[in-house]
């Protein structure tokens, strides 16, 4: 791992901790008539974590380009200022993955290292420091992932390289936007301890933007709230603000803490879900949860909706055809898809907003033509969902990543479904959308769909699912817990992951 | 910053009134090269001012309606990310095919199938070795590039077929419609069609889905591989088509007649305003930018520069074009 500049010790950075790495002022940025940044205010200072918060669409992400400078703010200052003077070395995990699919894990990581690419003609040596980077906090893919290729990881490996590639870079501000939205629970923990001590020990500033508030209440010191492109909350004490409060000054609508539980009782069985070593009764309208290491649920997901070379699942029974052999057959059969991975099972980038959220639509109903009502099919599916868009003609691009996400939500609402397949769909929504998902996954239940859910993050899992089937860390089935049965440690247990 | 009143207040969600973009800003890129176009044409005119009679337009209608119809073709291809640089040689290929077949007593008309049959036949094989076997579009078309255009030589061992045209089925430079060449004709029927079903056809929608992202494209359903494969059968055969128009105003086929006609086929696609990465392009773009090739081809021999330079007058076309498209966007 490259150590930090040299010119500078840490006791000469300490001397001054209150000075700030980076500091904006009054910034303002609008795209096209989109007025996104109204003058936001923001300063990260040496050896904090500083939560970056705010509705989907309030404008984190774009404060953080501007940081980076990728691009430029139309009013405002941004002041950039190392410890030690001159410029900090700013590294960033974008929201989306921005790895180099076509190079290995390990010259993805040392590309930063030597942008001249010497990474790629000294493979040894590349190797070594990826693998130094990866150790840090997946010592199991630093030992089998080096050399693979970085567009055939999962979207989950794909993120903990991100976030290593990150970390290894020594840098003196880390800006970090929701990097936590697909890792399981226990390399979440194992990505904090190395946060917490990056900022302790190196005075490192850390800026970490995520919609989980239990993540945020462990990791981060202090947080600042953007709210409709300005700050509500400037740089407060994390400890000085409720749940609550955190929420209102989010301008999320109050959060009803239903503490229900699922309940699916009396429904006449209508499948079995089919594994390798399982079998299972599944109820109308059931809302079964996936949890665990991303292999086992991985493999679940590519068998039911016909997608990849995994085929050891299925669901049988009354109407439930042979396996589907592609995800159009399976579409054909009236099996729906949501992905986290939006950038590359989601979203056609290239397409207008209209086009996306329609093409499941055109494909379930055969529709020959692209037909004049379906511009008010659109609009009214996007306002169900709350989509913040300028118009449905923009390119998906344009949007936040939470509104991104809301539009593959869209595709299959309100389509007769026999089951929906959700991979990670709440990854980077905010938590009011999160509610508003989860009534309408619900309501996609009551009205007899069954739901297959796969979520990294467990308390979600418990509060939504009639029943989650577990698996371990080898990617083998532990077995289903029922609803009367749901606690964060049984589920810790049966995957044989801490909590 | 001064905000305007059309500024959009991000609190709110999509206006649901919201009309699709008028057709002046949905064909932004196009106007700017119409406009070039006539700018090229008005230039031209103020050199030679025979440039701007009627006579002409009608060469230069003649002369690009083989590149706007291969053009249109290729750029089913290019929407879906890949490329086609066989079309030169399927061109040269059929020409050579007919041409020889009615030399040796078949009617035109069926001769005129056969030639059409090559296109279909080399489209078919560029799409399964896409599709099934995977391959990179670049290489396999490169491939079939260079067998058709071997087996246009291989037809007359080289020599050049005459045709005795009048019997010609439909295409020789009669007019159908009164007043119309038949291959503007066609040009205009292609267009209409082709623009039609890329923005109100469902199927045409997949071309760009599949350009955009073919693994986001599959998993929603959408039939990948039937849309790659329909890409390269209907460029190669309108390759092909292009071909039989030209041998029947030409009369005559030479093994490489197509030889500059892939490129200029690609750059009039790019011109207007596709781009090779996939995902984007119109039909009304392809035949403008096709549009724009000839016009400054016949500026160049008009105004009596030698030829010599018109590949680096075009060149400069396709960076002019590809800097307004770049930078109309914001
Ligand atoms: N290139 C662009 N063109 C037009 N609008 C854009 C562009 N980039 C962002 N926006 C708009 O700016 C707003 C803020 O986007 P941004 O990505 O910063 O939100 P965010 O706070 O990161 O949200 P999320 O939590 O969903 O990631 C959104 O309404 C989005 O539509
Ligand atoms: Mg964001």
């Amino acid at each position: 791992m490259t150590s930090l500049s040299s010119s500078t010790t840490l006791a000469e950075r300490q001397s001054n901790p209150q000075r700030p790495l980076v500091t904006l002022r009054g910034i303002q940025k609008s795209f096209g008539p989109t007025h996104v940044l109204k003058g936001v205010n923001f300063t990260v200072r040496p050896g904090q974590i500083h939560a970056l918060l705010g509705g989907n669409g309030a404008g984190k992400s774009t404060m953080i380009r501007v940081i980076t400078g990728e691009i430029r703010a139309n009013a405002g200052d941004l002041h950039l200022q190392a410890s030690h003077g001159g410029d900090p070395k700013v590294a960033v995990v974008y929201q989306e993955l921005a790895l180099i699919p076509d190079l290995t894990v390990a010259e993805n990581i040392a590309l930063v290292h030597a942008p001249s690419g010497f990474a790629l003609k000294r493979q040894a040596q590349a190797a070594l420091i990826a693998e130094e980077a990866l150790s840090l906090i997946d010592p199991h893919l630093a030992r089998t992932a080096l050399f693979r290729k970085a567009g055939d990881l999962s979207m989950h490996e794909g993120q903990i390289v991100e976030i290593a590639r990150a970390l290894s870079t020594g840098a003196e501000v880390l800006l970090l936007d929701e990097p936590t939205a697909n890792l399981t629970a226990a390399e979440t923990e194992q990505l904090f301890a190395v946060l917490k001590g990056l900022a302790k020990d190196k005075g490192i500033g850390i800026v970490f933007v995520s919609h989980r508030m239990k993540e945020i209440r462990q990791l981060c010191d202090v947080c600042t709230i953007i709210r409709d492109g300005k700050t509500a909350i400037d740089a407060r004490p994390i400890g000085m603000l409720t749940d609550a409060a955190i929420i209102q000054e989010m301008g999320q609508p109050a959060h009803r803490a239903e503490a229900q539980i699922a309940r699916n009782d009396g429904q006449p069985v209508v499948a079995t879900l089919t594994g390798p070593t399982i079998q299972h009764p599944i109820q109308r309208g059931t809302i079964l949860g996936l949890a665990g290491a991303p292999e086992g649920p991985a493999h679940v997901i590519s068998s039911l909706i016909g997608h990849g070379r995994h085929r050891d699942w299925c669901m049988t029974g009354d109407g439930w055809g042979n396996a589907p052999t592609s995800p159009r057959d399976a579409v054909a059969q009236g099996i729906g898809f949501v992905s986290g991975d939006r950038a590359t099972k989601g979203v056609l980038a290239q397409l207008p907003i209209i086009d996306n959220v329609l093409a499941s639509r055109r494909v379930r109903e055969r529709r020959l033509f692209v037909g004049q009502n379906e511009r008010s099919e659109c609009a009214g599916l996007m306002q169900a969902l709350k989509v913040k868009a300028g118009s449905a003609w923009d390119r998906p691009g344009t949007l936040s990543g939470g509104n991104q996400q809301k539009l593959l939500v869209a595709r299959w609402l309100g389509l007769p479904l026999k089951m929906v397949v959700f991979e990670e769909p709440t990854r980077g929504v905010d938590i009011g959308t999160k509610r508003d998902m989860y009534a309408l996954i619900r309501q996609m239940a009551e009205e007899g769909t069954i739901v297959v859910w796969w979520s990294t993050e467990n308390v979600e899992l418990l509060e939504l699912c009639h029943e989650i089937l577990a698996f371990d860390t080898e990617g083998q089935p532990k077995g289903f817990l029922p609803a009367d049965r749901f606690d964060e440690d049984a589920l810790a247990e049966l995957t044989g992951m801490a909590a | 910053m001064n905000s305007t009143s059309n500024t959009l207040d991000t609190n709110g969600t999509t206006d649901t009134r919201a009309k699709p973009p008028s057709v002046l800003s949905t064909y932004r890129t196009e106007l700017a090269i119409a406009g070039a176009i006539i700018v090229i044409m008005l230039g031209v005119g103020a050199f030679v001012p025979a440039a701007l009679s009627l006579g002409n337009f009608a060469n230069i209608a003649q002369a690009a309606a083989p590149l706007v119809i291969m053009a249109l073709g290729i750029l089913l291809v290019i929407i879906t990310g890949g490329i086609d640089l066989s079309v030169g040689s399927v061109f040269s290929l059929t020409g050579m095919v007919a041409a020889s077949a009615m030399a040796n007593g078949v009617d035109g008309f069926t001769a005129s199938l056969i030639g059409l049959g090559v296109g279909v036949v080399f489209g078919a094989i560029n799409g399964a070795l896409v599709t099934l076997a995977g391959l990179a579009p670049f290489v396999v078309t490169l491939i079939t590039y260079a067998v058709a255009g071997s087996l246009a030589f291989i037809v007359t061992n080289g020599r050049s077929v005459g045709v005795a045209a009048p019997n010609y089925w439909l295409f020789n430079s009669g007019s159908l419609v009164p007043g119309i060449a038949n291959y503007v004709l066609f040009c205009i029927i292609f267009l209409i069609c082709l623009e039609f079903v890329l923005r109100k056809v469902t199927f045409g929608r997949w071309f760009y889905a599949v350009g955009s992202s073919s693994t986001a494209a599959h998993l929603l359903g959408v039939p990948v591989k039937r849309t790659r494969f329909a890409a390269y059968v209907f460029s190669s055969t309108m390759a092909s088509f292009a071909g039989l128009l030209t041998l029947s105003y030409i009369l005559n086929a030479e093994s490489t007649s197509g030889a500059s006609l892939m490129l200029q086929a690609i750059a009039a696609v790019v011109i207007g305003g596709a781009s090779l990465f996939g995902g984007t392009g119109s039909a009304v773009g392809a035949v403008l930018g096709a549009l724009m090739i000839t016009v400054i081809q016949n500026g160049v021999n008009l105004i009596g520069i030698n030829s010599f330079w018109q590949g680096s007058v075009t060149g400069l076309a396709i960076l002019v074009a590809v800097l307004i498209d770049r930078f109309s966007q914001k």
